[in-house]
């Protein structure tokens, strides 16, 4: 049942979006069912990025998916103003409790987990595929002297991080003090210079729009 | 100093040099996913440029925009089109 909605009709009559907004800000008894359906549908959508991500339905998942709906709703409930109607309001909603679970889980998954920010080699890989070796590895030789050369050590830090370790943007960004926006920035400031170095030196062609 | 190899393979390649433009920031692909997965679901192909070169770009993005897909597909009875960012 994905059409509930808040209003005096019954649970089973689809709602519009409009509905949502006002029964969540007036308070009554319609806000407090507005409030347990919401819950409801913001648990749904924690429960399935939880899945998606590979944590198996065990206790600690249940809690940390009812944790990030708990909190997708009080982030919601804060944001209500800046509903727009440019989707439908279960849609808007889902988001809150996605962004909230995959941060979870991403931050649980590496907790432990050290992430090594100094000293760093990028070496081709021994295994290209057959018939591109040379180009390959030319390439990323290239790459690997654009990335030594054309980087900041700060662009560096976070190519290396978020493009070759693949520690997740806002595990990252935690540990830095930082928020994902940022990170995503400079990551972007250092594709465009590699790039530009590619460019430059024949290794990317930007009409083909590919190295 | 301790260096550590990194074998730089094609995927990371990809990576390293995938195009970013148009610029688009991870809070304005939060403040645009609802609206962007409903356009898709509707039959648009390419409804928002800078989304999809985000979430192609994006891999924290992307398993987010996923799953919204899949659950804004389910409330609108409709199969969950291929997507060029998974
Ligand atoms: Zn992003």
């Amino acid at each position: 049942m994905t059409t509930v909605g808040p209003g005096p009709a019954p649970v089973t009559t689809p709602v519009e979006q409009t509905d949502w907004v006002a029964a969540l800000s007036i308070p009554g008894p319609l806000q407090e069912r507005a409030l347990v359906e919401l819950h409801a549908l913001l648990l749904r959508a924690a429960r399935r990025q939880v899945q998606r991500m590979g944590l198996r339905a065990t206790h600690v998942a249940e809690e940390l998916a009812n944790q990030a709906a708990d909190e997708a709703l009080m982030t919601l409930l804060g944001k209500l103003h800046t509903f727009e109607g440019r989707s439908r309001f279960t849609t808007w909603a889902y988001k809150f409790a996605v962004l909230q679970a995959a941060t979870a889980v991403r931050t649980l998954a590496w907790q432990d987990r050290e992430i090594h920010l100094d000293g760093l080699d990028l070496v081709p890989d021994g295994r290209p595929g057959p018939g591109h070796y040379a180009e390959a590895v030319d390439l990323a030789q290239a790459l690997r002297a654009a990335v030594d050369t054309e980087l900041t050590s700060h662009q560096r830090r976070i190519v290396i991080a978020l493009l070759v370790d693949e520690v997740p943007i806002d595990v990252l960004a935690q540990r830095l003090g930082t928020n994902r926006n940022a990170l995503y920035k400079a990551l972007h400031d250092a594709r465009k210079r590699l790039r530009a170095h590619l460019r430059e030196t024949g290794f990317l062609d930007d009409q083909a729009g590919k190295p | 100093m301790n260096m550590q190899d990194r074998p730089l393979g094609p995927d990371i390649l990809a990576r390293l040099t995938v195009n970013t433009e148009p610029w688009l920031s991870c809070d304005d692909c939060f403040r645009h996913v609802d609206e962007y997965v409903e356009r898709l679901l509707a039959g648009a192909t390419d409804p928002m440029p800078a989304m999809r070169v985000h979430l192609r770009a994006c891999p924290a993005c992307a398993e987010e925009a996923q799953t919204v897909l899949e659950l804004a597909a389910e409330d609108a009875g409709v199969a969950v089109p291929a997507v060029e960012w998974q």
